[in-house]
């Protein structure tokens, strides 16, 4: 039977699957947006109290209120740029990013190459 | 923030990124900074050359990683624990250099190809990196253009490098790359010019650049037929310390230090 670290990971393995942002969505947020995305990229994941603890030792200019740090998480989280696993001072907030997507050449093509190259013995 | 990402970029190939980032990397680590190297040009890597390494030595990559088939632990390959074959490499004996290598198997770079990359693994595996290994730098090697790898490397990093040469080809793309970084908030960006023919005035040519992009030159490294003689079969800046290049990137090296 699963346990609660296995159960949360297939959580946040399923929510990963819808949609995500990418780096050129980045660069269209608002300022508030895109920090805490930046921040979120570097830390992976954050519970609530520990963005607030960061928020505050932002200089005082780039420091978000409450309010505006709640409702910024709300538009992350709707749009699964993050992902939101919990409820209240609980809840974990971990970044979404999309998949780079594979090529659109036909499989046919793939398999071919990959014939050819198992030729190379290194290549095995 | 402990541990700074330093993304080099270039708009174009052929800059010379891979050997600046490498050469940059080893001063900072022979500075006594702990360093570490990704080679995110996942479709072309190349930067394990420099620090001497084959498809033989190399051993688990970034390829692996992405397939969690690797941790993050299993490809730090330690250079200074295998500084040897050339002079300018083995100076890095006993310093904390670490490189994360792409595979150069024609199969694994397909792979990624064919099935696209799972960027929240390679974010995670940025993030790790720095805090596994307890890093003071990372340094992300990135492939040439604007491509979603690039831009995820630059939208984390604290240090974003643009090289550049003095050619009109680059110097456009170049505005698009700073656009970008300024977009995405970068904190620090510093311009390097590489490949400036010795002719020209380089506090001139440095004015010129600086004032066109609203950005420092940390350093204008001249175009030297001794550097493309090395071939990438060392680490230039190391074996020939005293070269005018290795003396331009060593300055390179002392902003991101001075920025860190």
């Amino acid at each position: 039977m699963p346990g609660v670290f296995d159960r949360l990971n297939k959580e946040i393995q399923d929510k990963q699957q819808e949609g995500g942002i990418t780096a050129l969505d980045l660069a269209d947020l608002p300022p508030a947006l895109r920090k805490i995305m930046r921040l979120m990229l570097r830390e992976i994941q954050m519970n609530y109290p520990r963005l607030c603890e960061v928020m505050d030792a932002m200089p005082e200019r780039e420091r978000l209120t409450r309010d505006e740090l709640q409702g910024a998480l709300s538009t992350l989280t709707s749009q699964f740029w993050l992902i939101r696993i919990g409820e209240g001072e609980k809840a974990i907030y971990k970044v979404n990013l999309r998949r780079k997507a594979g090529s659109t050449l036909a499989a046919g093509i793939w398999s071919s190459l990959d014939e050819k190259l198992k030729r190379n013995p290194k290549d095995t | 923030m402990k541990g700074k990402i330093v993304s080099i970029h270039s708009f174009r190939g052929g800059t010379g990124k891979s050997n600046t980032t490498a050469n940059l990397a080893a001063q900072v680590a022979m500075a006594g900074k702990r360093v570490g190297v990704v080679d995110t040009d996942i479709q072309s890597p190349g930067i394990h050359v420099l620090f001497g390494l084959d498809e033989d030595k190399m051993g688990k990559t970034l390829n692996d990683f992405l397939h969690d088939k690797a941790t993050i632990r299993e490809i730090g390959f330690p250079i200074g624990e295998n500084a040897s074959g050339a002079a300018g490499r083995a100076k890095l004996a006993g310093k904390n250099l670490w490189l994360f290598p792409s595979s150069i198997r024609g199969r694994e770079i397909s792979q990624i190809l064919k099935e696209g990359i799972d960027f929240n693994r390679l974010n995670e595996g940025l993030q790790s990196t720095i805090k596994e290994f307890d890093l003071d730098y990372l340094f992300i090697d990135t492939h040439p253009g604007l491509n979603e790898e690039t831009l995820l490397s630059i939208a984390t990093s604290d240090i974003l490098i643009i090289i550049l040469r003095p050619d009109q080809q680059d110097l456009q793309g170049t505005s698009v790359t700073v656009d970008i970084a300024r977009s995405l908030d970068v904190p620090n960006l510093i311009l390097m010019v590489n490949k400036a023919l010795p002719k020209y005035d380089f506090v001139e040519l440095r004015k010129d650049i600086e004032s066109k992009f609203n950005a420092p030159v940390a350093g204008i490294l001249p175009l030297s037929f001794d550097l493309a003689d090395n071939a990438s079969n060392d680490l230039f800046s190391l074996s020939t310390p005293d070269h005018e290049w290795s003396r331009s990137l060593r300055e390179v090296a002392q902003a991101v230090l001075t920025l860190g």
